[in-house]
């Protein structure tokens, strides 16, 4: 086991970071801490880190106690999400600095960093400054120079945060097989529910300075253990009292389905290749339902159209918590 | 780690819009303009033009020339003078330097009680006039009517009316102008870096030298330059903390005031030009030094 955090407390002055944290981290996967913004994933990863000391609790990375050490001394790779450049040095002096402050021999450093170099495809850039590359040539050099000392974890905090949406999607691509080829166990923080589902082995959801669950990403989708897992992971609407996502409702014309529920379409709208739909049911609630545009049309449902809402087969619901 | 992972192409370069000045054109923007320059005119490029003109021309019968202003020059009072300057000067702003970006660090990365309070103490010695400054420290550390007076006496440190007085003046003056240099660069560049190098094993005096002290390299050099022009020239402080007297704490304003009310009026003007010289000088430095600046990011 890899990372082992227990008992963790974390207070800011009277605002709770972090509530008593009890995670095993896997060795050598690919893990999201994944939540809303404020959460407490980023103090989390720092407390991992030893950039942030918790209040109680204990971390222990590959068997070791890691509680009291300082940061310089816990072996791990951090990349920012802005980068952190080194901006006076070379992109081959960044990478190197990490080596060159364990003094290993020149010979050694040259090596390795340009073995790194080819992993992340910037040896054609090894002379540059910082500022001369784009944003997602950055981030690259940031987690070779991160993977330069070996950690024995690499933890990134929103590490595609400050990127635009296409150099992301590419970049995260680029992470899976990267973590695919060096195996490094791999911590990593993202509020986009879309890149954790994508790219992660384990996902952690922490809302709150809690950890709501824990799993892989099919099942936090598929069995997620509260109402905040399904809202967060994906769109939520209610159904005859029970939650479940739009795109797993089915719309009827005619009643005689065993369990369906009557109601009207109040609004209707079409984007791209979805129609979402607003229905009225019985009891007032206003259920959205999400079908094809190729489903709207075969069903011929318009706004006032009466319909019987029935959930897909094997669609997850979730019962609502108590208010 | 085995072959090379084919990246994606990289785009997300980030461009920076050129930032635009409007251009004003019309009567308005020609008087503003006119306003200026006049204004400056008057108040400073005339006054020193003047300064200068005289430090050439011919006094009290005595030829003109840039030998008459040599020899002026190496009078050995005038040579005293330059000499104490410059070593005030230069003892002031290495203590600037250091304490200076220490402080800097203090109220950037560190949050603490009374940190507010010092970071306008800091600007104090810009807003008290220097002939207040100097009094307090002719209070603080005379020997006849310091409050160490007696521990000085008998210790036989003199401060006041000796050089570590003239230089506690010039550093006490010249404080807030490296600090106010290197906080904002400070505050722009972040903590991350510095994080990210602990993170790679470096300790925090590794980090500091490697990482934070070249970042702020510019911020230091150009406040070195201010506090250095501050120091040559200051005036009031030093008037109050040093006798003054030809040989015995005459610094190179001093000695202005000095001749000139001596009527010895071509050695104030040769001093003069000198310290014109040295403030242009600095101004040349710091003209070459802010394009590098903008550079940098």
């Amino acid at each position: 086991m890899s990372i082992e955090i227990a008992g963790v407390n974390k207070f800011f002055g009277d605002f709770a970071a972090l509530t008593d944290i009890n995670l095993t981290i896997p060795t050598g996967q690919l893990t999201a801490l994944l939540g809303p913004s404020g959460g407490g994933k980023s103090t989390l990863l720092r407390v991992i880190a030893g950039l942030e000391d918790a209040d109680t609790g204990s971390v222990t990375i590959e068997g070791t106690d890691a509680t009291a050490m300082p940061v310089q001394k816990r072996n791990v790779g951090f990349v920012f999400q802005h980068y952190a450049a080194f901006k006076h040095l070379s992109v081959r002096r960044n990478i190197a600095f990490g080596l060159e402050i364990r003094k290993r021999p020149k010979a050694e450093v040259n090596a390795k960093v340009d073995e790194l170099l080819e992993l992340v495809h910037l040896t054609a850039w090894a002379d540059r400054k910082p500022a001369q590359l784009s944003g997602g040539q950055r981030q690259r050099m940031a987690l070779a120079r991160a993977l330069a000392i070996e950690p024995s974890v690499l933890l990134l905090d929103e590490p595609f945060g400050a990127l635009d949406a296409k150099v992301r999607k590419e970049l995260r691509d680029w992470l899976r097989r990267l973590h695919d080829e060096v195996h490094v166990t791999t911590v990593f923080v993202t509020h986009d529910q879309e890149e954790a589902l994508e790219v992660a082995d384990e996902i952690v959801v922490i809302n709150d300075g809690r950890i709501e669950q824990v799993g892989s990403p099919d099942e936090l989708y598929d069995a997620p253990a509260n109402d905040f897992v399904m809202g967060f992971l994906g769109d939520v609407t209610r159904l005859g009292g029970v939650l479940i996502r739009p795109h797993d409702i089915d719309v009827h014309t005619s009643a005689g389905a065993p369990g369906a529920v009557a109601g009207e379409v109040v609004r209707l709208n079409r984007v791209g290749f979805e129609v979402r739909l607003t229905v009225r049911t019985g009891d007032g609630e206003e259920t959205a339902v999400v079908v094809t545009r190729a489903d709207a049309r075969a069903t011929d449902v318009a706004v006032g159209s009466p319909v019987w809402l029935v959930p897909h087969r094997g669609a997850t619901t979730v019962a609502p918590l108590p208010a | 780690m085995a072959d090379a992972i084919p990246t994606p192409l990289d785009g997300g370069v980030l461009h920076e819009a050129p930032r635009r000045v409007r251009s004003r054109r019309g009567p308005l923007a020609y008087v503003l303009r006119a306003v200026v320059v006049l204004y400056l005119f008057f108040l400073v490029v005339w006054p020193v033009s003047v300064v200068v003109q005289r430090a050439f021309a011919p006094v009290d019968g005595k030829p003109g020339g840039i030998g008459p202003l040599w020899e002026r020059l190496t009078d050995p009072a005038a040579i005293y003078a330059f000499n104490l300057t410059l070593t005030i000067s230069f003892w002031a702003v290495v203590i600037n330097t250091i304490f200076g970006v220490g402080i800097s660090l203090l109220l950037v990365r560190h949050r603490f009680p009374g940190r507010r309070a010092l970071s306008v103490l800091i600007d104090l010695p810009m807003s008290v006039s220097p002939v207040v400054i100097g009094l307090a420290l002719v209070l603080t550390y005379s020997t006849s009517l310091g409050l160490f007076g007696d521990v000085l006496q008998a210790t036989g440190l003199r401060i006041i009316n000796s050089t570590p007085g003239l230089i506690m003046a010039t550093a006490f003056v010249s404080l807030p102008l490296v600090i106010r240099e290197v906080v904002p660069v400070l505050e722009e560049v972040g903590e991350d870096s510095e994080t990210a190098a602990k993170s790679l094993g470096a300790n925090g005096w590794q980090a500091f030298w490697r990482i934070t002290l070249p970042t702020i390299k510019w911020a230091v050099v150009y406040g070195v330059v201010l506090s250095a022009a501050r120091a040559i020239g200051e005036y009031g402080a030093v008037r109050i903390v040093s006798r003054g007297a030809e040989f015995n704490g005459e610094t190179a304003t001093l000695l202005i005031q000095n001749e000139y009310q001596a009527f010895n009026e071509a050695a104030a003007y040769a001093a003069a030009f000198v310290l014109v010289v040295l403030a242009v000088l600095a101004l040349v430095v710091v003209t070459v030094l802010r394009p590098q600046e903008s550079h940098r990011s």
